[in-house]
């Protein structure tokens, strides 16, 4: 390599901060937008998503639990079953219900904010905790390989020349913000990461001065002191830390967040990144995690409905709860989604340790007014949904079968909340993903099959009569049934299997 | 305390490395376990006898491997202004990897070198004649264990210092100062004493650059010379009787005349010198701050730079400057723990440290030379970006955090610590390829087998835990041991990211399985890579 070229890539490598001898650029200059916190248009330019990673892969069954199923659920895992009468029920959605624990994401649910997106996997999964949340991160098949993250790849191509020529007018403030020690592969772009990273909570504080930091674990006398000095500095070289200092300061909490004593650290940072928001940082990403899931044994206390993943799925709740409470008084709902995601889901059947193994689907959830169906997908099928479909004697553990590919509610979210053109999208997923009609008032086939086959349409289940209905193109539908529909754009076609009849409600 | 007492507890694995961490540019964990049970007077007394084996390295060579004399000395042809930065940066790329080789005989020589390059300051420059560098380095480094005598009166003569400090233009006519200050203010009594006292009037400067008169330089820049060096001519030479101040007890230098008058007034002018009782407690109070701490209290002068400068100046010692060295290095102030992590680590002991640390051989100069150089201006670059340029310094005082309030700490901003982490990173996600086979990095895999017993042998052989493979990376890399807390969550948050530990077992079974198979291979590598990008970006690895 030659000095120049080294010298180029090593500076591209260095974020914000230019070498320039002992000079390091200044970067104090206001956001715009911070000074003229008014403006909150609904443009796509606005908008925002917020990524929560569950670390350890999310027992599906035991958070969101298929009443409609209960007898085969605790067929499967009683020992670590939730009491049917514990379940905390849906409204408009009598058969699924949610763990005791989640109050907060129940109320959002019956606010028409929270949406589930069930047995959610990719296909030939992978039960590798690194493996598997890569893929998940760089949005990827299983069989390939990516060196950039899916957000990081969308955010490459939004801001071209990043970071070498920014801030600019454009885009005055990080590109996306983390929380976490260590730098998410889901942010990375094709040469750096795309985000800024503060440690943990108390590095933010720290950063816009209303935190001491704890020098607890520092060694005595000048090393100490040295140890001291050089954190200093580290937290001041968090790129934009003039930015994130000034939208801290403009920025309020306006809810009530878990009390600092109930260790709620998702709720922390969320409480950070609603600050954030309501400060005006136009950044499009933040991406916040609880780890803590990878719940092999003791996943319940003596009741069931106790214990360590109950404290984390509260913790979630109350988490997203408070956020979104905070956002709606803020008045910046309408700008922001949130998703989570997970290395894999649980298997079906508990192990005798009240725990269980990686397995391979499971919900995730997508929250927000932004969120135009609440359900995608069906419970999964407990009865004859398990893989392997036909075990043999010995083999006893069962996995949920994938109903959704995530990268289709990425395609989503780039698509439909962002407004990148499908083309681009599909290039950033590396090919095309159908939708989940998830942010769409609209359903449409995705396949050819029969009506009442879920999975040939888009949101993964038989349309209702309040749906608006597009078949399309290419698709032909067998109709074994009346339509009952508020619309229904027929571009493929219908075969009607017998005297059925078209009801358009409109 | 006991401040210069010999320090007679045997080291341990923990004071081995500070000793050689602060003796030398960083041990390899190999030294360490080799110096570890040995008295402090053994493991010094090694230190200074290895410096043998690198008396007379082989020269510097044409490193371009795309020039017809590649691999060619330099030095031995007529000067050639073309290449002079090139062959400057190979002269600067000889010392470096002098510094970092791995060659089992761990020396005080480079960082003793490196002390007097940051002391006796001259700058390439200057000049902009690599021979002149070469020439000032060689001096430096064949007389860095010699006597501070021999050391001002060389470095007074030496060519690149003529010009630097303007030796050169100083003659009885027109009689130029700047030399005869550095010379008082920098080099031997230093501008004040400890308590603020001036220690030279602005006279005894002018006097001083009057001893100084007549030296001049040849063939700097000549392109074709063969030859170059420092003359002294009397014709320039003022004459005259030159008269120093109460604060060199009234001195008066009789002034010579003729071929031999520079040498004899240098004579007298460096015993006037060194006669002043400031003198060696500036020398002492420097080497403290190199060697031990920058943060000299009231109770550190008193009690260890005035007895060691005592020593250095007696009669018995007379100036030899390895007695000093020695008795610092094995006092028992050098090795209070109170002084572990004292320094933040300059971009030298911070890079290579890192190569050092992790046994990252350096390619023959002299048959692999394109390597060695890859090598090296990986080091070279990033020591300049970090604000360390060897033999080329920003001013006569040296390196700022030698000198300017803060010390060390100085070494530290946002931009020197991207820099930092940018480079620590590249050991960790190795990118270049120093030669055919050898990327500069690390080879987590290869480490993993070498920790797991009977890597193959899965179902005879336990997987080892995670706790012992963090032991094994975090082995040695911290001057301070970091708590059990701080154990804990660089295992289990940055290492396991908060997954139980037993993870790790099933993870390491399953690459032992599929040892060729990449998603076998990538939890294991992916852990490891996280785990040592974070603890080489840790406040605490940037002290020492």
């Amino acid at each position: 390599m030659k000095r120049r070229q080294f010298l180029t890539a090593a500076s591209s490598m260095l974020l914000p901060v230019m070498v320039d001898g002992f000079g390091v650029k200044s970067l104090a200059k206001n956001s715009a937008l911070v000074q003229s916190l008014m403006k909150t248009t609904a443009l796509n330019s606005d908008r925002i998503v917020v990524i929560i990673y569950l670390s350890g892969g999310n027992d599906g069954l035991n958070t969101v639990i298929p009443l409609e199923y209960y007898s085969e659920y605790m067929g499967l895992r009683s020992n670590i079953a939730i009491p049917e009468n514990r379940v905390l029920g849906l409204s408009g959605n009598i058969e699924t219900g949610f763990h005791p624990a989640m109050t907060g994401m129940q109320a959002l649910y019956n606010e028409g904010k929270l949406a589930i997106v069930h047995a959610v996997s990719y296909p030939n999964p992978n039960q590798s905790h690194v493996r598997s949340s890569d893929i998940w991160m760089t949005g990827v098949d299983a069989n390939q390989v990516s060196s950039s993250g899916w957000a990081g790849r969308y955010l490459n191509d939004r801001f071209a020349g990043y970071p070498q020529n920014y801030p600019n007018g454009e885009m005055e403030d990080p590109l996306a913000v983390q929380i976490g020690y260590v730098g998410t592969t889901t942010l990375l772009g094709n040469n750096q990461s795309m985000g800024i990273t503060l440690s943990n909570p108390d590095s933010f504080y720290q950063l816009i001065g209303t935190q001491t930091p704890n020098q607890s674990d520092l060694p005595c006398c000048d090393a100490g002191d040295l140890i001291s000095y050089v954190r200093e500095q580290q937290l001041l070289a968090v790129g934009y830390a003039s930015e994130i200092k000034n939208a801290a300061s403009a920025g309020n909490n306006l809810a009530t967040y878990p009390a600092a004593s109930a260790g709620n650290e998702l709720a922390e940072q969320l409480k950070i990144v609603a600050r954030l928001i309501h400060g005006g940082l136009k950044s499009k990403i933040y991406y916040v995690e609880l780890g803590g899931f990878d719940t092999h044994a003791g996943q319940v206390g003596t009741n069931n409905t106790e214990g360590l993943h109950a404290q984390l799925l509260k913790k979630l709740s109350d988490g997203i709860a408070a956020f979104q409470n905070d956002l709606k008084l803020q008045g910046t709902e309408d700008k922001v989604i949130g998703m989570t995601f997970s290395d894999f889901g649980r298997r079906a059947n508990s192990n005798a340790s009240k725990g269980t193994d990686h397995g391979v689907g499971a919900p995730m959830f997508v929250f927000g007014t932004g969120v135009k169906r609440q359900v995608i997908g069906t419970n999964p099928n407990l009865v004859s949904g398990l893989l392997p479909v036909n075990p043999q004697s010995w083999e006893t553990s069962r996995d949920i079968k994938m109903q959704i590919d995530f990268r289709r509610v990425y395609s989503d979210i780039l698509n439909d909340w962002f407004g990148t053109v499908p083309s681009k999208t599909n290039q950033l997923l590396f090919r095309n993903f159908n939708t989940t009609s998830l942010f769409s008032d609209t359903v449409q086939t995705i396949s050819s099959g029969a009506w009442a086959n879920p999975e040939i349409w888009s949101n993964g289940r038989i349309p209702t009569v309040a749906e608006k209905i597009i078949v399309n193109a290419g698709h032909v539908i067998d109709v074994g049934q009346n339509i009952n529909a508020k619309t229904l754009e027929v571009n493929g076609e219908l075969r009607f299997l017998g005297d059925f009849n078209v009801n358009i409600t409109g | 305390m006991a401040y210069l007492d010999t320090y007679t507890t045997s080291l341990t694995a923990s004071t081995a490395a500070h000793l050689l961490r602060r003796a030398t540019f960083g041990p390899t964990n190999q030294e360490i376990v080799d110096f570890t049970g040995k008295t402090a007077t053994q493991a010094v007394d090694l230190l200074i006898s290895n410096a043998t084996f690198r008396a007379s390295p082989p020269p510097p060579v044409e490193m371009d491997e795309t020039r017809a004399d590649k691999g060619q000395q330099f030095l031995t042809k007529p000067f050639y202004g073309d290449r002079t930065y090139d062959y400057f940066l190979f002269i600067r790329y000889w010392w470096i990897g002098l510094m970092t080789e791995q060659n089992g005989h761990p020396s005080v020589l480079e960082k003793l070198t490196a002390f007097w390059q940051n002391h006796f300051v001259v700058t390439h420059s200057s000049t902009g004649d690599y021979r002149f560098t070469d020439r000032y380095l060689r001096f430096v480094r064949d007389n860095a264990m010699s006597n501070f005598r021999t050391l001002v009166i060389g470095i007074t003569k030496d060519p690149g210092m003529l010009v630097f400090q303007n030796g050169n233009e100083n003659s009885k006519e027109s009689p130029n100062e700047n030399y005869g200050r550095e010379l008082q203010e920098l080099f031997t009594v230093g501008q004040k004493d400890f308590a603020g006292n001036a220690n030279y009037t602005e006279d005894d400067v002018k006097a001083a650059a009057r001893v100084l008169t007549g030296w001049q330089v040849n063939n700097l820049w000549v392109e074709g010379s063969t030859s170059f060096g420092s003359v002294f001519n009397p014709s320039r030479h003022d004459t005259d009787n030159k008269s120093f101040s109460a604060k060199y007890n009234n001195t008066t230098i009789t002034g010579r005349s003729g071929a031999s008058a520079g040498d004899t007034e240098l004579a007298d002018l460096t015993t006037m010198l060194l006669n002043h009782p400031q003198t060696p407690r500036h020398i002492c109070r420097k080497l403290y701050r190199w060697y031990i701490n920058p943060n000299v209290t009231q109770e550190i002068e008193d009690n260890v730079i005035i007895p060691l400068a005592n020593f250095f100046a007696s009669s018995g010692n007379n100036y030899a400057i390895v007695p000093v060295l020695k008795k610092l290095l094995t006092s028992d102030i050098f090795f209070d723990s109170n002084n572990f992590g004292g320094i933040v680590k300059s971009p030298a002991e911070f890079m290579v440290g890192m190569l050092r640390h992790f046994d990252l051989p350096v390619p023959d100069l002299t048959s692999e030379y394109t390597a060695f150089r890859k090598m090296m201006e990986f080091q070279e670059w990033a020591m300049s970006k970090m604000q360390l340029r060897f033999l080329d310094q920003p001013l006569v005082f040296g390196s700022v955090p030698y000198y300017q309030t803060g010390f060390s700490k100085n070494w530290i901003n946002g931009t020197t610590l991207g820099l930092r982490g940018q480079h620590t990173d590249a050991m960790v996600y190795p990118w270049l390829e120093l030669k055919p086979g050898y990327m500069l990095g690390l080879d987590f895999l290869k480490w993993i087998r070498q920790i797991q017993p009977n890597f193959s042998d899965v179902a005879g052989t336990e997987a080892v835990t995670c706790d012992v493979v963090f032991a094994e990376l975090s082995k040695n890399l911290f001057a301070i041991e970091p708590t059990q807390s701080q154990k804990n969550f660089l295992i289990d948050t940055i290492m396991m990211r908060n997954i139980p530990r037993t993870s790790w077992k099933f993870e390491l079974n399953a690459y032992r399985t599929s040892p060729n198979n990449a998603d076998a291979q990538n939890p294991v590598l992916w852990r490891c890579q996280a785990l040592m990008k974070y603890m080489l970006r840790m406040a605490e690895y940037q002290v020492f």
